[in-house]
């Protein structure tokens, strides 16, 4: 059988990245004769190959045995590095995911940035999170993964600075870089230490190894840590997750990325480190901790948030919580599918946040309501991909969360509840924006509210067919548990919990008999979940203000001490000299004075040894 | 032969500059300078194109008798320690007559002295014999010094003079370490070949190494050893700058290696503990200074301390691959230097400010300064150590090859470099983005003459970061040769 695009899966990274470097010549060079948009259709030209090539290369593929490239980089005397890939329907897939998905927002960006003049910047960098993307889904090494982590770190920072004029966006840039940077730094930390052990960076090799592997349990759980550090920074969990919302400062394109691919970039790394974690016992309970903590905790802080963007972008931490879960309990195969049906539906949320938030300006969703009949199409799309998002039978989510759910029954009932709380929270979350958005009569801000343009509402509803028809794909490929593998008791419970959350969602904002905003009781219990738990503060006082007090001491050590130490022998050098000038008087009795009281010194300090015989 | 041309070119040149006849317009200097730097580099990368990679040993020799009576001789070489330096070293000479401005005051003295340093690092760089190094080690004090009093800033004086005290102090210390070598061990030449430090007894080694590692620790700088630094960084012009951190910092490394590591093969173990405390001391310390910092260039001279910090932690540590991450950390943190120092000389002189406080905005793309800008936070990064960029790499290899010897000392290092971050962070949030201020944002054009270094520099940072093994083949059969000279005496030493 013709490999020719599988085997040159290795081309789709380079597609865009040739995009990027086109771009550079729109910066700022030919902008004022061309206008900033043909660096944007070029780029979009650029991820349209990369998508039809990915989609011949999966066809090529599909039920194919994996296939296994490596790429020599670099070799050092006792280090050498060499880029694997790995092509296998399950790469080839996610692959096409990406490239939809980016291609979809692209052209999002189109509508949403008509005016902007910074095209170039923003198409370069969206091509790459694309081909980094690309690249991190192909890679089957560890080092190389943590490489074109730490690159989308920075390009995670250029773009929340896209409008780098505002302040919340510079402070929300520096904040985004700097956390998943501490994740990153840790990640490096695992990096180094794991290649004294295993001698191999290469994920398979890597598996070989933890099957034989001796090491002491401090070691390991020390290790598992350091390397579970980087997926959390990037998946926005707690403690790192503040910076995902702040992120929001973006432009919605950015954000339908980010808040769909990007984050779940983190989960792709944690599941194929899935077996070295094997090796610490510590470390699965740190994973389901760390998830089901940030699932029920960012779940209710999206709750309490009145910031359109800010509110989904806890539920996306909260559902990356769930991924954690899945991955601490081992349901490798699970955890892919969850990521699917959520990075379509989570797409979908944005896109349609987004088009409503273009033409009304404000973010604040207590200046919303009664958009429904103004905004039919973006009410629908909200609502399937809130639908496919939550356990809503027949739509994704539902499949999804029911397997996970089935699998996890046996042995953590617990973490069942959990993951079933989630879900009615989440399904509240949404729909209270829905509600707040959509329903109800309109206000001064949703007046005059059109829909938008051509570019805005082709890419939603496209996606959104893509989110109705995934569980029919699924069905047809036979990735669908079948009924009988489900636990029915517990699907049920999990339809109940979306029903019920829904229903008392819609009850409370629905109806115009209730007061809005509705406060909670306490007050404190309310702001405690609006300011995320107050995590913001938590750092300022704790480790900023930590490190800028030290680095204030120690400037001031260095300026006053090591310094003033310097200076003061300067000082004592120079003062000496200075009162020692007066010696020369030009007088002869006090030269000769000088004369016979040195050579009196002189003669005594000779003397010295025999002075006592002599005396 | 090549060696001497790249010894004695700037040299001739120098004599042109300084009889040409009057009246003489700067940029005729300025292309004269040119020319001879560009041959040179031209030269020098002849020699990466010659340069034989199976020998580890001193290639492209050339020795002629000298004086000696004092054993001193005129013996040029090669090594792959060297010869990456000699290439930065023509580099950035280059990328420094180009970012100074238009305008230069006395020009005639100042090209003359920017030949004069280049050919003075290539010398120190490429001698052979203990004696010829030092003379060029002390000789580089004459123009840096006069280029810091002439062309620096407000405190010119204050700072041009610590700097000489200090450095003279360094090669005092490095020539009493030479002589108390050559004489104990009774050689026939300072010549490298005939060095031989065997028969010296532990206490004698253990007292010439200290003062060479002061010596050098004072160039390099070590903290405590560090406070000419940031005034002199500070007060040259970014110029002067370029060369001082760019390449004359290196030469402390340099004779680290070539003279503490490779003369004393069985006593560095003694203190490699010690010196790599101090290398993570200074990489923190330096980090958390330039965190506190207001003025850019003083953040970038602090920065500069910390990532000089991580070049001895790597010597510490002493294998094969920490060694080689030493050298190429020598040459990228070079390369990076120089391009944050280009651009904060160009942002001074377009904004009339360094002050953090003050400067905002700069990405703006129609009034502010974008492609300085843009290229600032892409050497701010580099520097920070964002992977696909030539300061990843170097840093990395040196985690990867001090981690089996100094585990603590290694992850510490990569905290700081976090904290490097921060610091990047601040001065790109402050610098390039934010709100540019309207009313006074009227500043001059960036000449092309101004781009163009920045353009060679960010290639070379980006490429080297791609492809590093351009970077490593030449470095690689020295330091392996080196390291594998160091293991057998240890053994040796082991089973006495």
């Amino acid at each position: 059988m013709n490999h020719l695009f599988s085997n040159n899966i290795w081309l789709i990274p380079i597609y865009t990245l040739s995009g990027i470097l086109l771009s550079i010549l729109w910066f700022p060079g030919i902008i004022k004769k061309t206008g900033p948009r043909p660096s944007g259709y070029l780029n979009i030209l650029f991820t349209v190959i990369a998508w039809v090539h990915s989609l011949l290369a999966l066809k090529e593929i599909w039920n194919q045995p994996p296939e296994f490239l490596s790429f020599s980089w670099l070799k050092l005397n006792t280090l050498s590095l060499s880029f694997d890939i790995e092509i296998s329907t399950l790469t080839v897939g996610a692959l096409v995911l990406i490239t939809t998905l980016n291609l979809a927002s692209q052209i999002y960006a189109i509508g949403y940035l008509e005016m902007d003049w910074g095209w170039a910047r923003f198409f370069a960098l969206m091509g790459l999170f694309e081909a980094g993307m690309c690249s991190l889904v192909l890679c089957d090494n560890l080092f190389f993964s943590y490489v074109i982590l730490e690159i989308l770190t920075l390009g995670t920072y250029l773009l929340i600075g896209y409008w780098f004029n505002q302040s919340l966006v510079v402070t929300g840039a520096r904040d985004a870089f700097l956390t998943k940077r501490v994740g990153d730094l840790f990640l490096l930390m695992g990096v180094v230490a794991l290649l004294p052990l295993t001698g191999t960076w290469n994920f398979h090799e890597l598996e070989i190894w933890t099957k034989t592997a001796e090491i002491s349990p401090t070691v390991a759980n020390l290790l598992c840590l350091t390397l579970m550090a980087g997926p959390l920074g990037k998946c926005a969990q707690f403690p790192l997750h503040l910076w995902l919302d702040e992120a929001m400062e973006s432009p919605v394109p950015a954000t339908i990325l980010r808040n769909s691919l990007v984050v779940a970039a983190g989960g792709w790394v944690l599941i194929k480190l899935q077996p070295i974690f094997a090796l610490s016992s510590l470390i699965s309970t740190a994973i389901i901790t760390v998830g089901a903590i940030t699932a029920v905790g960012a779940s209710l802080i999206a709750i309490a948030q009145i910031d359109i963007k800010r509110s989904l972008s806890y539920t996306v931490s909260a559902y990356m919580g769930l991924l954690f879960i899945a991955v601490g309990t081992q349901q490798t195969q699970t955890i892919l599918f969850v990521l699917l049906t959520y990075a379509i539906s989570m797409a979908l949320l944005v896109m349609s946040i987004g088009s409503v938030v273009l033409t009304n300006i404000t973010q604040d969703l207590t200046q919303y309501g009664g958009l429904f009949s103004r905004r039919p199409i973006t009410a629908i799309c909200y609502l399937i991909g809130a639908a496919s998002l939550v356990a809503f039978p027949p739509l994704g989510g539902f499949w999804s969360l029911s397997q996970i759910n089935s699998n996890l029954w046996e042995n953590y009932p617990f973490l069942v509840i959990i993951i079933t709380l989630v879900n009615g929270l989440t399904t509240f979350s949404v729909i209270r924006e829905f509600c707040l958005i959509f329903g109800g009569k309109p206000k001064e801000m949703t007046v005059r509210s059109p829909e938008g343009l051509w570019a805005l509402i082709l890419p939603m509803t496209i996606i959104m067919g893509l989110a109705i028809h995934t569980p029919i794909i699924l069905a047809k490929l036979h990735l669908l548990p079948s009924l009988n593998e489900l636990n029915i008791g517990v699907v049920i419970a999990l339809i109940t919990s979306t029903f019920v959350g829904g229903g008392i969602s819609a009850y409370l904002y629905l109806n115009d008999k209730i007061s809005k905003p509705i406060q909670l009781k306490p007050k404190a219990l309310q702001d405690f979940f609006a300011y995320d738990m107050y995590t913001p503060e938590l750092y300022r006082i704790t480790i900023i203000s930590l490190v800028a007090f030290i680095s204030k001491i120690i400037d001031w050590f260095d300026r006053y001490f090591v310094d003033g130490f310097v200076n003061l022998v300067g000082f004592a050098t120079i003062f000496s000299g200075e009162s020692l000038k007066y010696n020369t008087t030009g007088k002869a009795q006090f030269y000769a004075l000088s004369i016979i009281l040195g050579l009196a010194l002189f003669i005594l300090l000779i003397c010295f040894p025999i002075l006592p015989n002599l005396l | 032969m090549t060696l001497s041309l790249i010894l004695w070119l700037p040299l001739i040149g120098v004599l042109i500059i300084g009889f040409f006849p009057n009246p003489v317009k700067t940029n005729t200097l300025r292309n004269i300078t040119t020319l001879f730097i560009f041959i040179t580099l031209c030269l020098s990368i002849y020699l990466l194109t010659q340069f034989n990679l199976g020998i580890s040993k001193i290639q492209f020799t050339e020795y002629l008798t000298w004086i000696p009576q004092i054993g001193l001789n005129y013996s040029l070489g090669v090594d792959g320690l060297s010869l990456p330096l000699i290439f930065l070293n023509g580099l950035l000479t280059l990328i420094a007559i180009y970012s100074i401005g238009e305008k230069v005051e006395r020009p005639r003295l100042y090209y003359a002295l920017m030949l004069l340093i280049n050919s003075g690092i290539s010398g120190a760089l490429m001698a052979d014999n203990l004696l010829f190094f030092l003379i060029f080690y002390e000789l580089e004090l004459i123009p840096f010094y006069l280029m810091i009093a002439i062309w620096g800033g407000e405190k010119k004086g204050y700072a041009s003079i610590k700097f000489l005290l200090y450095t003279a102090v360094s090669g005092l210390l490095v020539l009493a370490a030479f002589l108390g070598i050559t004489w104990f061990s009774g050689s026939a030449s300072f010549d490298y070949a005939d060095i031989n430090t065997m028969a010296l007894s532990a206490n004698t080694k253990f007292i010439l190494l200290t003062l060479l590692l002061i010596g050098f620790g004072i160039k390099i700088p070590l903290v405590p050893l560090h406070t000419w630094l940031p005034d002199s960084y500070v007060e040259a012009s970014p110029a002067t700058t370029i060369l001082l951190g760019g390449i004359l910092a290196k030469l402390g490394t340099y004779g680290l290696i070539r003279f503490g590591l490779q003369l004393f093969p069985d006593t560095w173990k003694l203190v490699a503990p010690g010196l790599a405390l101090i290398g993570t001391i200074t990489v923190l310390y330096g980090a958390l200074v330039a965190i506190a910092q207001r003025d850019i260039k003083r953040m970038i001279a602090y920065s500069s301390i910390g990532h000089m910090g991580y070049i001895l932690v790597a010597c510490a540590a002493a294998t094969e691959l920490s060694l080689l991450g030493a050298v190429a950390q020598m040459v990228s943190h070079g390369l990076i230097l120089a391009l944050l120092f280009h651009l904060v000389g160009i942002i001074e002189r377009k904004t009339g400010t360094r002050d953090l406080d003050q400067l905002n905005g700069l990405m703006n793309p129609i009034r502010g300064l974008p492609l300085t800008s843009a290229l600032l936070i892409g050497a701010g990064m580099a520097s920070a150590g964002i992977p696909g960029l030539v300061g990843f790499i170097s840093e990395f290899i040196i985690f990867q090859g001090s981690f089996i010897i100094f585990p603590i000392a290694t992850l510490i290092c990569i905290i700081a470099s976090g904290l490097t971050a921060v610091y990047f962070v601040i001065l790109l949030n402050r610098t390039c983005f934010g709100k540019l201020n309207n009313k006074l944002a009227y500043y001059p054009q960036v000449l092309l003459l101004e781009k163009i270094p920045a353009f060679v520099l960010a290639t070379l940072i980006l490429f080297l970061g791609i492809q590093p093994q351009y970077l490593t083949r030449w470095i690689e059969p020295t330091t392996d040769h080196l390291i594998a000279t160091l293991t057998p005496i240890n053994v040796e030493i082991a089973q006495k």
